[in-house]
């Protein structure tokens, strides 16, 4: 990881406007938690709330994958697309270097919005109930958000249309098709998300049951966070100037 | 790995394509140390070729070594070697002294303050090094660029489009640095669609027209060429016909035509055609209005070269 390059990334973040953005989407959690805490009917269930439709499901299916998108995205795609990457690539620097210090920061930037955001709606929204709910859901969190990270990251590589093709891989492939296919639970970040959760607490299969068990889980985690973090530094030693005259 | 005698930029039927669109096809030529132009209209694929010789396009077919090394997939000639893009976009959120010394610091310089300093100062935007770049102007940013390039001292230096933006003086003060560079013994390609940048600057020049290499070597050569093909002229006279009759008699004048009502004369020599028409005109007691080249633009001359 190159110092210099983690630094240029964090203030070209903090330099767009569509990090503002991400932050207001990442506010999204507390004021429905809020909600849940001003309003909800006397019979509701925290633990159900937070497990499932709060933390497990729009913190899990859309903040964390949209977060993740963007900032993995904006660390590279811009580059890309204005041709300013060439001053990153006509350097010595080893091409690994250069994508684990834009992945790092990409992580670690929506790691910093989604860990107190998960960590604040979860504690609003569940009242006194399992503890172990918010500890899963914080860790499972920045886990997911590496692995979305390393593979948004090789996407605003390998295309230019990444934000797109990200769009499709969340809502497509890990919404809709997941739906109907229980095989794409392998080949699920958002699966991995969950699995990864309900190693910290036990709620019955009605309040939350993830579709893979905690250790298969982690394993696929890790493995395709490595492999999409390989592939993204082939990608890069591969990556051409896009533009002919 | 590298070989002592081996050329700084070496291509070996070097091709390259999109899709059905060949954008260079099967070149081959070296350069060695000096200031060469890579000359030729917009879309002739001097942009593909340099980003090839950068190591930012892998050749769809052939070669391409810088020093000896190959040039694709070798991060490690960046130490010997640099590239100034001619699109503009710097990371405009950093100073440019910010963005000299990013360089500078990626290229493991021991010093990179001390090194960004001297280059900004070789640009002479030192006056300027403090402000944000995205704030520059086209030509701030390309000295900027070119400061950023030459942060590390390299052997060999590739600018696509260098002077693009660049005011007449800032022009002179950059030609007179690659002249300093070159006459050090380092290599210097720059592309340009302007002839007369090619012809103040370059020793050798190399013309690419449609994808291939039309004409290379010395530059007298190649413009005496460009200037010894044959014109056409659209003159305009008190009487027309009667310098066209005249004009018949003249060797140098190769054939006449009245297109839409105007006296098209062909010359196969610009030279000779220049001293028959006024000698023409006099002996026919013709006075002349206006004579003006009808295929002067650079393509017309590319064109030339390459079905001559």
């Amino acid at each position: 990881m190159n110092p210099d390059i983690a630094r240029l990334t964090v203030r070209q973040l903090l330099g767009q406007r569509r990090t503002v953005v991400v932050a207001l989407l990442a506010l999204v959690p507390v004021a429905i938690a809020l909600l849940f805490r001003l309003a909800a009917p006397a019979d509701a269930d925290p633990e159900r709330f937070t497990a499932r439709g709060l933390l497990g499901g729009i913190v899990t299916t859309t903040i964390l994958p949209l977060v993740t998108l963007v900032f993995a995205t904006g660390a590279f795609g811009q580059d890309a697309e204005d041709g300013t990457l060439v001053y990153l690539l006509a350097t010595p620097v080893p091409r690994r270097a250069i994508v684990l210090a834009r992945l790092v920061v990409a992580w670690l930037a929506a790691a910093a919005l989604l860990l107190p955001s998960a960590a604040l709606a979860g504690a609003l929204a569940l009242q006194g109930g399992d503890p172990g709910i918010v500890v899963g859901f914080a860790v499972a969190v920045v886990a997911g958000a590496f692995v979305y990270t390393a593979a948004f990251t090789w996407l605003s590589i390998a295309t230019s249309r990444a934000l797109v093709a990200g769009l499709l891989y969340v809502f497509l492939w890990e919404g809709a098709l997941s739906g109907l296919f229980g095989g794409i639970r392998f080949l699920s970040i958002r699966q991995y998300t969950a699995g990864i959760a309900g190693a910290f607490f036990d709620l019955p299969p009605g309040v939350y049951q993830p579709r893979l068990d905690p250790l298969p889980a982690v394993f696929l985690a890790a493995a395709v966070a490595a492999g999409m973090t390989i592939l993204a530094v082939r990608q890069l030693r591969r990556w051409e100037i896009g533009e002919s005259s | 790995m590298t070989a002592p005698s081996a050329p700084a930029i070496e291509l070996r039927g070097v091709s390259r394509w999109y899709g059905n669109v060949v954008a260079v096809n099967d070149i081959s030529f070296d350069v060695g140390p000096g200031i060469t132009g890579l000359l030729g209209p917009n879309g002739a694929g001097k942009s593909t070729l340099l980003h090839m010789m950068a190591g930012f396009l892998r050749p769809s077919a052939g070669e391409v070594r810088i020093l000896g090394e190959p040039a694709w997939q070798n991060p490690a000639i960046y130490r010997r070697i640099a590239l100034v893009p001619e699109r503009e976009a710097v990371y405009g959120f950093l100073t440019g002294r910010e963005l000299v010394e990013l360089a500078a610091r990626l290229h493991g310089l021991p010093d990179p303050a001390a090194a960004a300093a001297r280059a900004i100062d070789l640009v002479e935007m030192g006056p300027h090094a403090a402000r944000q770049s995205g704030g520059y102007s086209k030509g701030m940013k390309q000295r900027i660029k070119i400061a950023a390039a030459l942060v590390h001292d390299p052997q060999v230096l590739i600018l696509d489009e260098p002077f693009n933006g660049a005011d007449p003086r800032q022009r002179l003060h950059l030609m007179d640095l690659f002249r300093r560079m070159a006459a050090e013994g380092r290599t210097i390609l720059y592309s340009s669609h302007i002839l007369e940048e090619v012809e103040r600057l370059a020793d050798t020049v190399l013309v690419i027209v449609a994808g291939r290499l039309a004409a290379s070597g010395d530059f007298r050569r190649i413009r005496a060429l460009m200037t010894d093909r044959p014109h056409t002229f659209t003159v305009r006279s008190s009487d027309d016909r009667a310098l066209a009759a005249r004009l018949l008699a003249e060797p140098a004048i190769r054939g006449i035509a009245f297109e839409d009502g105007r006296l098209e004369v062909r010359s196969a020599e610009l030279l000779a055609a220049a001293r028959a028409l006024p000698r023409a005109a006099r002996e026919a007691g013709v006075t002349l209005f206006e004579v003006r080249p009808t295929d002067e633009s650079l393509e017309t001359v590319f064109s030339y070269l390459v079905h001559r």
